[in-house]
């Protein structure tokens, strides 16, 4: 056993660290608070903040180097998410693509569509959002029902997605689509479709959070291009699969970095009001430090395991589950603690803690049902790792 | 990095299981529990003293194996409940083995070698004055001594240091504790006794810091060895119990609360290996993860093995069936070595809160 980081990934860091201060200007918390600010500007900011990011290869960082990567390992990129969490940088505005098509090209694309979409994807000239929900298909995702239909050499997507993450800002979709209605899982095929075309209407959804940084898209005969569809026929399904799998290990160390921050913020509100003496507010404030290092200890493992060369498998679904859970303990905690100057929608220099815990509180409620529900995973957990029978 | 114990950790892992399935399987290991005097089986300990578990928990230097080891060891000690003061044991030995009082040695090595039962006598009474050491006699009375009542030699925490107290030739002034956990045998001692100074008060506090950091690693490990283990055996028995005409295992109820037993139990694995790991290799954080593997075991093995009796059903509150003894187990562990309350502090405490 040996949970140290090499050398080389302490260089790696140290370097990392010297190009984010001297390249982020702003932390994220501060941009968000700027009033100059609107939702559109935001985006902007992030696709310059990527553009950065890629000129110094930090993007793709695990893609070989004809594909603009470095061939790093899961634990750099851990460690790059690790660092740009603590920095507070803003998330780029093409991690779906990052994280899931730029793999699924480079596995299952042809050389042109790599070619084609690859370099635009890294410097954010095209945006991607993410076509796979559907308003009957959620967890039961392979029962989708937009369906491709030849036409030509081409194919007409119609049918509805939704919870479509930065579809409002996006140029590209990336959709799954059904090209045989009565198989399953094979019917199912893997189609790139530009946005801008008649046939295609994407519109922004209001979140509980008051943004709308999600939408719903409505295809009515739109054009996917023969040369646009990713592997063969019939087998977008299990390249989803397959992409769903290259996430895997980012998060490991970013989640508990997050929720570290997040913990300074919630000792700083009670150190100014003066609460952090208090053994009840102790023994939960105990409690949240402990769960998020048990968290960090399992990404550690987790990491350990990928850098040994073990796969990925469906314990992965005991971190998702954990963090996800945990940001609401953690958030729930802080309103509690602080108490009501914690709810005001902005500004978190009311409770001494440079923390939106509000927003936190709100944001927290999706992380349990986007990427698998917590239901799902424990589903998973039963079925795959403890071999529970289905019934 | 890497997660997985090296061969040779591996190794005795692998061979402690068999051992402890062959010679204290859960079936002969509650005869001992439930009918013996003394609670343990006294030549299974001295067979492990010859083997070398005794010494473990010392150094490479001093002929153990060190922290990470021990765990290792512990883990599978707790999925068979394994009855007796091993954790006690081997904790008094690696505390005797780093004093320079000229006593401790021969009573490290003795202790070791599984030929005579040291433990540490902690917990003052609730009433009357704190256990002294004066005129060369020790004075006051310890509550919860692990096995006091069968040690050999008690080491006494005073407010002068640690004194090191054979047992009297008259026996011990013992009054037994019994609790819901019939693994534990601990006894109110009263001590008149004569005693040998062998650590003073800063190098004791010094001594048992230490003595504290791993009890909560060992217990830690015993919870997680407990818990891993009733998890199997409830998914086993939700797969052969059948209601509604199909396996209970098939209902989505009970899979989730295993799927949260797994994910209790697998958090703990990852917190408890790490924290030994750090014993052994990382010092200047090792305190602050023992105390998160300690305070984050004790309530996640209760829940796994309140579970295993839930899902277990009406049979899980028989006396026959074995999910009680983990449970009981689990309390005892969870209470001593560093209580969950108490560890949460320390882990704030250790982070300059």
């Amino acid at each position: 056993m040996d949970l140290h980081f090499t050398p080389e990934q302490e260089q790696f860091r140290r370097e990392l660290r010297a190009w984010l201060d001297a390249n982020l200007e702003r932390s994220w918390t501060e941009e968000t608070r700027d009033p100059n600010h609107d939702a559109d500007s935001l985006v902007e900011l992030r696709r310059v903040w990527q553009r950065k990011l890629n000129a110094a290869r930090y993007i793709g960082m695990g893609w070989s180097e004809e594909w603009g990567g470095r061939g790093a390992s899961e634990v750099e990129e851990a460690i790059l998410q690790e660092e740009l969490t603590r920095a507070d940088a803003p998330q780029v505005p093409n991690f779906l693509g990052i994280s899931l098509l730029g793999p699924a090209l480079i596995h299952h694309g042809t050389e042109e569509q790599r070619r084609r979409f690859i370099p635009k994807m890294l410097n954010c000239e095209e945006i991607w959002c993410q076509g796979f929900s559907e308003p009957s298909s959620g967890s039961d995702l392979a029962s989708l029902r937009t369906r491709a239909e030849p036409d030509g050499d081409d194919f007409r997507i119609t049918g509805q997605k939704v919870w479509t993450t930065f579809g409002p800002w996006a140029d590209w979709i990336f959709v799954l689509a059904r090209t045989d209605m009565d198989d399953r899982y094979g019917g199912i095929s893997f189609f790139l479709v530009p946005i801008d075309q008649d046939g295609v209407e994407m519109r922004p959804i209001r979140q509980i959070t008051g943004e709308s940084e999600f939408g719903e898209v409505f295809f009515d005969g739109a054009l996917a291009k023969r040369e646009h569809l990713v592997g063969e026929l019939g087998e977008g399904w299990r390249i989803a699969m397959t992409v769903l799998g290259y996430e895997r290990g980012a998060a490991t160390l970013a989640k508990p970095a997050e929720y570290d921050v997040q913990l300074d913020g919630l000792v700083a509100g009670l150190r100014a009001s003066g609460k952090l003496d208090r053994p009840d507010v102790r023994e939960q404030l105990g409690r949240l430090v402990i769960e998020n290092e048990v968290m960090r200890s399992n990404g550690l493992r987790t990491l350990a395991q990928l850098a040994s060369g073990h796969a990925p498998g469906p314990e992965s679904s005991i971190e998702k589950i954990f963090w996800s859970e945990y940001a609401q303990r953690l958030s729930d905690s802080a309103l509690d603690l602080l108490g009501p100057e914690a709810q005001l929608a902005t500004r978190a220099q009311k409770t001494g803690s440079d923390v939106d815990w509000a927003y936190q509180y709100l944001w927290s409620r999706a992380g349990t049902i986007y990427s698998g529900s917590s239901e799902i995973q424990r589903n998973i957990i039963a079925k795959r790792v403890l071999r529970m029978p289905t019934a | 990095m890497q997660f997985d114990l090296d061969e040779d950790r591996a190794l005795l892992k692998s061979s402690t299981r068999e051992l402890l399935e062959k010679e204290s399987a859960l079936a002969d290991a509650r005869t001992v529990i439930e009918e013996s005097a003394e609670g343990y089986d006294k030549a299974l300990y001295a067979q492990l003293g010859e083997l070398g578990y005794g010494s473990l928990l010392l150094t490479e230097d001093e002929g153990g194996m060190g922290v990470l080891a021990f765990a290792a060891v512990l883990e599978e000690m707790g999925r068979v409940a394994f009855p007796g003061p091993f954790l006690d044991l081997a904790l008094a030995v690696r505390l005797l083995s780093q004093s320079e009082a000229p006593e401790a040695a021969e009573w490290a090595e003795r202790a070791a070698a599984g030929e005579a039962l040291v433990v540490l006598a902690r917990l003052d009474a609730t009433s009357g004055s704190p256990t002294r050491f004066t005129g060369g006699r020790v004075q006051g009375t310890k509550r919860f001594v692990p096995f006091g009542a069968h040690a050999d030699a008690l080491l006494v925490e005073t407010g002068e240091g640690l004194v090191l107290v054979p047992r009297p030739g008259a026996g011990w002034n013992a009054v037994a504790q019994p609790t819901i956990d019939h693994a534990q045998r601990f006894a109110e001692v009263r001590f008149d006794d004569a005693g040998s100074l062998v650590a003073a008060s800063d190098a004791a506090r010094t001594l048992l810091e230490d003595a504290d950091r791993l009890g909560a690693i060992g217990a830690s490990a015993l919870l997680l060895g407990l818990m891993d283990r009733s998890l199997e055996l409830t998914v086993a028995y939700t797969m052969e119990r059948e209601a509604f005409g199909a396996p209970i295992a098939s209902f989505q109820a009970l899979q989730h609360r295993c799927a949260d037993g797994l994910l209790q139990t697998e958090s703990t694995r990852s917190a408890v290996y790490r924290a030994a790991w750090a014993a052994d290799e990382t010092p200047d954080d090792a305190g602050f993860l023992a105390a998160v593997a300690k305070a984050w075991a004790g309530p996640a093995a209760r829940y796994v093995c309140g579970q295993a009796i839930q899902l277990h059903g009406g049979v899980g509150f028989t006396w026959e069936y074995d999910p009680h003894v983990y449970l009981k187990r689990v309390k005892t562990l969870e209470q001593f070595y560093g209580a969950t309350r108490d560890q949460l502090e320390n882990a704030l405490q250790s982070r300059g809160l």
